[in-house]
């Protein structure tokens, strides 16, 4: 996970060539490190640079329903500043990133450490932790609600043996938010640990070794060894877990059946949602496009919050 | 070495792990094998029932769930993306690491922000328009062609070719007068192998999974697979048994795979996450 | 390694030459082209709950008869509002997605009547001369400002209440037909019932949820309030203004404060179950509910649920057009299969299949249509509930963006029942969301 970005030099080639091929090994390598990133940004351009100019450009027209397009100048972002709606779903879908990923995280972390010792089955148990992964999310999500059914769910089933009153999981805006986190860190808890285990196993294990002659614990040889040296693979699940959790959008949309108002007073509807409501349900191209901006302002955000968090985490020690 | 074997609450914690990531699959199959009116009963049924075989023919046979065609059309569309996005990304990710190049600190920072933007989700308005002006909704070419672009593919195979290719190993090919195009095929390609597996698992899975652009730009007559599921759920809300049957199937040849390829998926993933 | 560098380089350009091959052609698999031999397939793409439109049997009829056109029907959703239209939308100015008859609900039919666009003219295939076949309203509300024919009516609302004859049993209510209508002539006198019900009964609820009755209520109060709900006849909102808004909506709010409701959103799929389960004993039914309730219930439900009167007087909840869109690759055929499926005879054995009330002033009249009884429903007589009424229900009418605003204030409505919206912010919400919705 090195960020450095400095080119290495290279040397010129020793030996002589008839003029022809030096001409063409020149060009070869002049030309070709161009090539070879060439395709890259094209498609760049296309698929990347286009959409994001066009997004800008879409946000600051006024669409309606009824086909007409007015210039609205930044009106679509003020209005968005001040939409319940929009920041509603802005509180749901941080909520429910906070919700599944600090769980997430620390189960991962500590599933990791289980998986680094050692035991028979080694494989196949790596292997059934993974297995959330290989099956796809809307399969899942209709699975667990079903599961989360409020008349004939298993989970309020079994709550119900401890006296609990059935809960309507897509009513309720906490318990939509639970419902939907299980099934986020269902999926990911398995993938992260095996990142965090291909970390762990990098750490030498002298560091340990000389760690328990000190006396130290296992528990403080985690806290001490472990996690510091986890930093980079951790800034890397983080900031994957920062733009898959604030882009969320299959689980909560199945968990309402395919909707995208995330409940009947958007108890789950996330910012990816409200975008997808916005532009293909309601048809207002420009305030989606508006909301997409801020979207990509709140993944900075995210991701620069965390960054900064999980760089204080066993940091300075 | 006493510190490596693990404690009874090690133990536990790893049984409980494999039952969790389980049961949900489990339970797919029980209510799959069962009747509607099982998919609804207090207290929930707990083992599986004998119409799994049943259950399943009905949504093969059954027209509208399209399931075979979204089946087909999520392999095409994850394969596609997933060689290119691999090869695309070999290629720059080599000349990033092991050529010299003017401009090269920029281009890859310039990398290293599209990694930061959620391209498919910011830009579905344009990319929509884009579509619909082009008359590609509906069309396969709509999903795939967004997705080729692949920030994290490129930085994941520059970093990985760093630390696989040696540079002395590129220069002594040039030496040898091979031209870079037969350094990459020769020396780079076999070495990052593994980097690029791990790229290619993430780029299918990605894709296979992919759902909001789909949703958008798809109809179900021409469906991924995750959007038959979704028509499947919408047009047959009450028939749980056939939705279950079908997403029990859509998730078969994933699992067969994993189970086939299971040593060198965890083996790549973890490999790939320590050299990247 | 020299020596397979060219077959490498080779292999090498093939590989990148195969992928961009096959992404620039990924569109093979593209949806239904139509062929130039062979039958031609007519999409039907239809919504609804349960039996939704009844098509089932009159398309297998039509199939059987005609080798070169297949009809082939689409149910797509069972939610009109949420679901259906604005995908429905999205298709046809996308101008890919939508089938060669596409069917609308009352509550989309302003906004399909200001896109004459995005419709094939029926004119050009000779419907014009079914215009004799339906009552005026429903005949012009499928013609567009421009005089462009459109949308065939199918059916109208009309209105009952459905309920669990068991249930009621149970309870130790009557349970004849007649004298369940006569336990209510009053919306009071139903809230009333319904708590004498819930003291007998416990693992049953009096009614499904908050949305049908409202529904109910708001028709048959917009009867008396210039037959208009949400938008005035100039197409403004009027929400705050129409006191049928707020009868209708403080009715519902009675109910859901009186712990009436199984908390159920009508056409969810625990609504379905419900139905199944016997979770609640009435619910609102226009005619095209019948089919819902029926299939929903399945063998096991027949007989145990009948037809009675509602409270109050009539109202037209309901009813849809079929229309072709212009992107319709085959619009003569299409025309043909909507013409087909809005026909007196067709219409007629709709109603007696499955209870959707037919348009066609011809199918009303026919004697097979009045004296109808429906086998699942105990034999309830439902000519003389429906069609005796279907000549005098008045149109209601519903501005371009009902459906939208239909949808924001339905989600209020079982927002209250869910407990996700409290009852004394519950108006206000239902305002500003209705304002919203209207844009």
């Amino acid at each position: 996970m090195s960020l450095d970005t400095l080119p290495r030099t290279a040397r010129t080639p020793r030996r002589d060539h008839p003029p022809g091929r030096r001409w063409r090994s020149r060009v070869d390598v002049k030309a070709m490190p161009y090539v070879l990133v060439s395709p890259y940004f094209l498609l760049f351009a296309a698929f990347g640079l286009f959409p994001l100019a066009f997004t800008l450009y879409y946000s600051l027209y006024d669409y309606d329903l009824a086909g007409t397009t007015e210039w609205t100048g930044l009106g679509n972002y003020a209005a968005l500043l001040v939409d319940e709606d929009f920041w509603n779903a802005v509180v749901n879908t941080v909520g429910m990133f906070v919700l599944a990923t600090v769980p997430q995280m620390l189960l991962a972390l500590f599933l990791a450490n289980a998986l680094n010792k050692r035991f028979r089955l080694r494989l196949a148990i790596r292997m059934s932790v993974l297995l959330p992964l290989v099956t796809s999310v809307v399969a899942v999500a209709v699975v667990f609600t079903q599961l989360f059914a409020r008349d004939w769910g298993l989970v309020n089933y079994i709550l119900s043996w401890f006296g609990v009153d059935a809960t309507n999981w897509r009513a309720e805006r906490i318990p939509s938010w639970l419902a939907i986190a299980t099934m986020v860190d269902w999926r990911w808890t398995g993938y992260n640990a095996i990142i965090f285990l291909a970390g762990m196993q990098t750490i030498p294990r002298d560091l340990y070794e000389a760690a328990a002659i000190d006396g130290a614990s296992r528990r403080r040889q985690f806290w001490q060894i472990t996690l510091p040296m986890l930093r980079p693979t951790m800034i890397f699940v983080v900031l994957n877990s920062t733009i898959g959790g604030l882009t969320l959008f299959s689980e909560p949309t199945t968990f309402y059946n395919g909707n995208v108002d995330g409940g009947s007073q958007g108890q789950f509807q996330t910012v990816a949602m409200f975008i997808v409501k916005q532009g293909f349900r309601e048809f207002d191209y420009g305030y989606a496009a508006a909301a997409a901006w801020l979207l990509f302002l709140l993944i900075l955000i995210g991701a620069l919050v965390n960054f900064l968090v999980v760089r204080r985490i066993g940091g300075t020690k | 070495m006493t510190n490596w074997s693990p404690t009874v609450f090690t133990r536990v914690m790893l049984g409980v792990a494999v039952l969790l990531s389980a049961f949900p699959l489990y339970w797919m199959l029980v209510i799959a094998s069962r009747t509607n009116a099982d998919a609804v009963a207090v207290p929930p049924p707990f083992l599986p029932g004998g119409n799994l075989g049943e259950n399943i023919v009905a949504v093969l046979n059954n027209e509208d769930a399209k399931f075979l065609l979204g089946l087909t059309n999520s392999f095409v569309v994850a394969s596609i993306v997933t060689v290119s996005v691999v090869i695309i990304s070999t290629l720059a990710g080599f000349s990033f690491a092991n050529l010299a190049f003017k401009g090269k600190n920029v281009l890859l920072l310039l990398v290293l922000l599209t990694m930061a933007v959620p391209l498919q989700q910011m830009g579905v308005v344009p990319l929509y328009r884009l579509m619909v002006s082009m008359e590609w909704t509906g069309t396969l070419k709509a999903v795939i062609l967004p997705y080729l672009l692949n920030g994290f593919g490129v930085f994941l195979m520059t970093q990985y070719t760093r630390q696989a290719v040696p540079m002395e190993l590129v220069e002594a090919a040039r030496v040898d007068g091979a031209a870079t195009l037969r350094i990459w095929w020769n020396v780079v390609l076999p070495a990052v192998r593994p980097g690029m597996a791990v790229l290619g698992i993430n780029t299918f899975m990605l894709m296979w999974n992919d759902f909001m652009w789909p949703l958008i730009v798809l109809t179900p007559d021409n469906p991924t697979v995750q959007i038959a599921i979704t028509s499947l759920n919408a047009r047959f809300s009450t028939n749980y048994t056939l939705i279950f049957a079908g997403t029990a199937l859509s998730i078969i040849p994933l699992i067969a795979v994993f189970v086939v390829f299971g040593r060198q998926i965890v083996g790549g993933l973890m490999e790939g996450a320590v050299k990247a | 390694m020299l020596i397979s560098k060219r077959r490498g380089m080779a292999a090498a350009t093939a590989l990148a030459a195969a992928t961009l091959a096959v992404a620039s052609c990924g569109s093979g698999s593209g949806s239904s082209e139509p062929t130039s031999s062979g039958p031609v397939t007519i999409r039907v793409q239809t919504f609804g709950g349960g039996s939704n439109f009844g098509y089932k049997n009159a398309i297998t009829k039509w199939n059987a008869e005609h080798k070169d056109i297949q009809i082939k029907e689409e149910h797509l959703t069972d939610q009109f509002e949420q679901q259906y239209w604005p995908q429905m939308i999205q298709w046809l100015t996308s101008g890919t997605g939508a089938g060669d008859v596409v069917g609308i609900d009352e509550g989309g039919m302003g906004l399909a009547k200001a896109h004459p666009e995005w419709w094939a003219d029926l004119k050009e295939h000779g419907l014009e001369s079914r215009k004799a076949d339906f009552p005026a309203w429903k005949w012009e509300n499928g013609v567009t400002a421009d005089g462009k024919l459109f949308g065939l009516g199918t059916d109208i609302g009309g209105m009952s209440l459905c309920y669990r004859k068991d249930l009621f049993e149970k309870a130790g209510l009557p349970t004849d037909r007649d004298e369940v209508g006569a336990l209510w002539p009053t919306w009071d006198d139903f809230l009333k019932v319904g708590q004498q019900f819930q003291a007998k009964v416990k693992d049953s609820k009096w009614a499904d949820g908050t949305n049908t009755l409202y529904q109910v209520v708001l028709y048959q109060e917009a009867a008396k309030n210039g037959n208009v709900t949400y938008f005035d006849q100039q197409n403004n909102l009027i929400v705050d203004k129409n006191a049928a808004v707020r009868t209708a909506f403080d009715f519902a709010q009675k109910l859901t404060e009186q712990g009436l409701t199984a908390k159920l959103r009508n056409f969810t799929d625990e609504w379905a179950a419900g139905i199944q389960k016997g979770s609640f004993a009435t619910l609102g039914c226009p005619s095209w509910m019948l089919g819902a309730v029926s299939d929903n219930a399945g063998e096991d439900g027949k007989g145990k649920w009948d037809v009675a009167s509602v409270p109050g007087g009539g109202g037209n909840w309901g009813g849809s057009w079929l229309a072709v869109p212009k992107q319709s690759k085959h619009p003569k055929e299409a025309a043909m299969v909507a013409d087909y499926l809005t026909q007196a005879q067709t219409e007629a054995s709709i109603f007696t299949d499955f209870g959707n009330m037919p348009s066609n002033v011809k199918a009303q009249q026919d004697p097979a249509v009045q004296s109808a009884k429906n086998e699942f429903f105990n034999d309830a007589p439902i000519g003389e509930i429906f069609a005796k009424s279907a000549a005098s229900l008045q149109p209601v009418f519903l501005g371009v963006k009902h459906a939208q605003v239909k949808s924001a204030i339905e989600s209020v409505v079982q927002g209250m029942d869910d407990g996700s919206v409290a009852y004394d912010k519950a108006w206000q919400q239902l305002v500003d969301d209705a304002v919203k919705a209207a844009g």
